[in-house]
């Protein structure tokens, strides 16, 4: 025999089986591609440039690393699969005098041929791919992102690890059962019948228990600081409920399905029911592993898309007017000094203000405690859901910024609270109580919101004001706050970008200081800045989830119709015993539909949940047009659908073809 | 009355890409009664299988007639059709292709699910038939739980829990060891007593022996036929393997 002889007849018996092969190596080709593009984004030297890159490479490499365990696990499975479909081959060439030795050296040909195939097409589609993308993206977005394309060699030396380990892995695995089953059984091999799936009714319960209590938590979590380390456990639990739920849930609730019998002794159900059972204890796990990514993926996508389209809503409510003047340490001489440099500045310009708004403002941190607040606790250890920020007007000037004339009396005052609502009648502070008269629902001017939340106290008079801040630095000294002034103002329609920028820069040099430390921001000088991070955002968004739809949906794909082959048997028998044409069909498309559509309506229903939570922590990031952020929650969430409902069809229908051929 | 008429059925095979056609059938004709028990045998290729998948409108004829209760099956809508063959087919295989994924007991049900039949009454009809083929302790099994003969058995059991006008058996003790066969057999002749017409397709001597009749074919044509009339298995038996001697030396036809 020559010495190729081995090699030779490896590569023929994937040519011979190149049917299920050919899935195989498409589906360990997309899986490679895969990862490397996830592994090479994380290290995309100019996403960790980009303000946030940093965080969103961690999250990056959880991804990567949640993708290798999927990897290795799925393609354990689908191999696991092949190789039985194969045991009959291997059974006859042990039959006809091969000895084990040598089926192990032709499995391990046959490994390397497809290790070799599928990661080196796989890197290169993972960088031709990444290329091709980023060319695409940025000619679809025109505006500069500070990424770029590149070449990463660790994601390249990591992928041929961990796929060659996998690769080794499944090898293994394959010696092990030729190695252990006579020659008869291998003959025998492709018809062993498949466990029933056991129902495990613990595991389901603690699925449904964390699920359940991950839920609650999101759904009942109140500001977004204090709910961000409580956010992280809710995710947590309901990752664990997701799989719990996927691999024991399922099959607990098909087998309950089944105890009914009135529901269950009907044509279409009988098969779905059964078939479906031995369809999620095979795929449960790579449908859980789906479902979680999707969730990540149709968040991430879904933020970066509202916060991108809402660029010009966010620089509203972080700049209520085209210019924003804050000093602090203020003196009623400085406000005069401001407007008069203000006025010239702007008849330099030959400008006019428009909607001046201008108020003083004093505010400190108080630590809640009822309808308290302390401010001699140390601050150490205290949950920052407690903090809050106190922030005291004169009532002139919220008459003057709302035109509404007020009359308070010199403890009373009218509360405005951002976030969480304020329950009480009064509040104590510094040993002041005062009682709440009103409670407003908005408050002009502000429109940003604090990542604590802050309650704003219109008060009698500047008296008030100046007598708490005088409290407050006593108690608190160096680390005091001072007397603030605001003054915003927009200019009219017409003014041009420009002029509005040379406007800015000259106002800047010439506002005169006096020991007061102001800050000066106009709106259209960092709308570029925001559009180049929210666009970065967005395009990484876009990046990532056209990636993982593609991965996903092919893997889906792919195991169907491997599975087809195996159904086809199943399917011939139903014929023959009296199953029409049509509910083969409709108990096919019921059962892949569901195959591919329960990762998406799980992870819709995540979505559902966490929305209220994102929607606040988006509010941090001043984007607080939830309209929005739900419109494109529901378009991120259609689209993906409609991408899974064309793929789905595609996949009904080889797989219908292949069952009845 | 004929419950089943076969009227000069002929099948020929054309390749899809050219080649030779091959003629499975020529010409065959015959009529099973009710209540009848009748083996068709002959050796492989003689065209059996495919004599049976044209009785089961799995495959159509080229050309000749099926009547079953004189309704030519030739002639029902291809929607229609799997609902027929539900209703009126019973069918016993040699690989019993019964389904891993459902136990013994919805393996049983299935046609009766697939006719949408209440659940109560499918209860009401495995009882019986159970008991009378012993697979009561067995059916909450799987499949793959159970040998070869429980398997075989619970093919019948799917296949006479519909009461089809015909039951069609091709091969049925084709997998089965000497004991189980026997078993089989009489089971198949008990079934017949109690007046179920039974079709058989073998090329087993000593199951042939156990019909009441035994019809011969060869290259696509009936070539004999035998009664059993009140002979013994035994003898039966010496007659097939008589007929079959013959029909391999290529002796004359008699009828």
């Amino acid at each position: 025999m020559g010495r190729f002889f081995y090699w030779k007849l490896a590569a023929d018996n994937i040519r011979k089986n190149i049917q299920v092969y050919l899935p195989y190596i498409l589906t360990c080709t997309a899986t490679v591609a895969m990862y490397y593009l996830m592994h090479s984004l994380s290290q995309n030297s100019g996403l960790g440039k980009m303000s946030g890159g940093d965080t969103v490479q961690m999250m990056l490499s959880f991804g990567f690393v949640v993708v290798a365990i999927f990897s290795a696990v799925f393609l354990l499975y689908t191999n696991s699969f092949l190789i039985k479909r194969r045991k009959k081959e291997f059974g006859l060439f042990n039959v006809l005098g091969m000895e084990k030795k040598h089926l192990a050296r032709i499995m391990m040909y046959e490994t390397i041929y497809i290790a070799v195939i599928s990661i080196s097409a796989g890197l290169i589609g993972g960088i031709v791919l990444s290329k091709a993308m980023f060319l695409l993206l940025l000619k679809l977005l025109r505006f500069e992102v500070q990424m770029g394309f590149e070449i990463s060699g660790s994601a390249i030396v990591f992928a041929l690890l961990l796929f060659g380990t996998i690769f080794f892995l499944t090898l293994l695995s394959n010696l092990r059962q030729v190695h252990l089953a006579k020659p008869i059984e291998l003959l025998k091999g492709g018809q062993v019948g498949e466990r029933e799936p056991k129902a495990k009714w613990l595991l389901t319960l603690s699925g449904l228990a964390s699920m359940g209590t991950g839920y609650y938590l999101a759904l009942t979590a109140e500001s977004p600081i204090a709910a961000l380390t409580l956010f992280f456990v809710a995710v947590i639990l309901v990752m664990i409920g997701t799989y719990c739920l996927f691999t024991a849930g399922s099959i607990a609730l098909l087998k309950l399905l089944r105890k009914n019998k009135s529901y269950y002794y009907r044509p279409n159900r009988f098969t779905t029911v059964s078939g479906l059972m031995y369809r999620m204890q095979r795929n449960a796990v790579g449908l859980a592993n789906i479902c979680i990514l999707s969730t990540m993926v149709l968040v991430t996508l879904s933020t970066t898309v509202a916060l991108f389209v809402g660029v010009e809503d966010v620089l509203k409510t972080r700049y209520p007017r085209d210019i924003v003047i804050s000093s602090y340490g203020i003196t009623d001489e400085y406000i005069d000094n401001l407007g008069a440099t203000v006025a010239q500045v702007l008849e330099n310009h030959n400008l006019v203000m428009q909607d001046p708004m201008e108020y003083r403002m004093l505010s400190f941190v108080g630590i809640a405690q009822g309808n308290e607040f302390l401010t001699d606790e140390p601050s150490l250890n205290i949950s920052p859901s407690r903090l809050k920020t106190l922030c005291f007007i004169p009532s002139e000037d919220y008459s003057g910024l709302t035109g509404e004339e007020v009359q308070l009396a010199q403890d009373e005052v009218l509360l405005y609270s951002q976030g969480a609502d304020y329950e009480y009648e009064s509040l104590s502070v510094l040993g002041r109580t005062f009682s709440v008269r009103k409670q407003l629902n908005e408050l002009p001017a502000v429109t940003e919101w604090d990542i604590s939340g802050r309650h704003f106290l219109i008060v009698k008079d500047m008296d008030v004001v100046e007598e708490m801040y005088h409290a407050q630095a006593d108690v608190y000294g160096e680390h005091g706050s001072k007397l603030t002034y605001h003054l915003q103002f927009d200019f009219p329609g017409d003014v041009s970008e420009e002029g509005e920028i040379a406007f800015y820069k000259d106002l800047r040099s010439s506002l005169p200081s006096g020991g007061v430390s102001r800050y000066i921001e106009s709106r259209e000088a960092v709308k570029d800045e925001f559009y180049s991070l929210y666009g970065g955002l967005f395009f990484l968004g876009l990046f990532l989830g056209i990636l993982f739809i593609m991965g996903t949906v092919l893997i889906i794909y792919y195991k169907q119709i491997t599975e087809g082959y195996e159904d086809k048997e199943r399917f011939a028998i139903m014929q023959k015993v009296g199953m029409s044409r049509e509910e083969v069909k409709r108990s096919i498309r019921s059962q892949v539909l569901t195959v591919f559509f329960l990762p998406l309506i799980v992870a819709t229903v995540h979505i559902s949940v966490a929305f209220p939570f994102i929607t606040k922590l988006l509010a941090v990031f001043s984007l607080r047009n939830t309209l929005l952020f739900a419109t494109c929650t529901g378009g991120t969430v259609l689209i993906f659908a409609l991408f899974y409902g064309l793929v789905y069809h595609r996949t009904a229908r080889v797989y219908y073809r292949i069952v009845s051929m | 009355m004929y419950i089943l008429e076969v009227k000069n059925l002929k099948k020929v095979y054309t390749p899809r890409f050219g080649g030779n056609q091959v003629q499975a059938l020529s010409s065959v004709s015959f009529g099973v009664e009710k209540g009848e028990y009748v083996a068709i045998m002959g050796e492989s290729g003689s065209g059996k299988t495919t004599l049976l998948n044209i009785l089961a409108a799995l495959d159509t004829p080229t050309a000749g007639d099926v009547l079953l209760n004189g309704r030519n099956i030739g002639s029902i809508p291809q929607k229609e059709i799997a609902a027929f063959r539900r209703d009126n087919l019973g069918f016993v295989f040699q690989d019993f292709n019964l389904l891993d994924t459902f136990s013994i007991r919805d393996n049983i049900f299935l046609p009766l699910v697939l006719a949408r039949k209440p659940y109560q009454e499918m209860e009401r009809r495995l009882t019986p038939i159970a008991r009378k083929l012993g697979i009561e302790p067995i059916l909450a099994k799987y499949p793959y739980e159970v040998s070869g003969g429980e398997k075989q058995r619970t093919a019948i059991a799917r296949a006479i829990i519909t009461n089809p006008q015909l039951i069609l058996a091709d091969e049925p003790t084709g997998a089965l060891d000497s004991r189980a066969t026997d078993g089989l057999l009489r089971l198949f002749r008990e079934i017949n007593e109690e007046g179920q017409t039974i079709l058989m397709v073998t090329h087993s001597t000593k199951a042939a022996s156990f019909a009441q009749r035994v019809l011969f074919i060869k290259d696509g044509e009936i070539f004999h036929q035998l009664y059993k009339g009140d002979s013994s298995e035994e003898e039966m038996y010496q007659k097939i393997a008589d007929t079959l001697t013959m029909i391999a030396t290529g002796g004359e036809r008699r009828g």
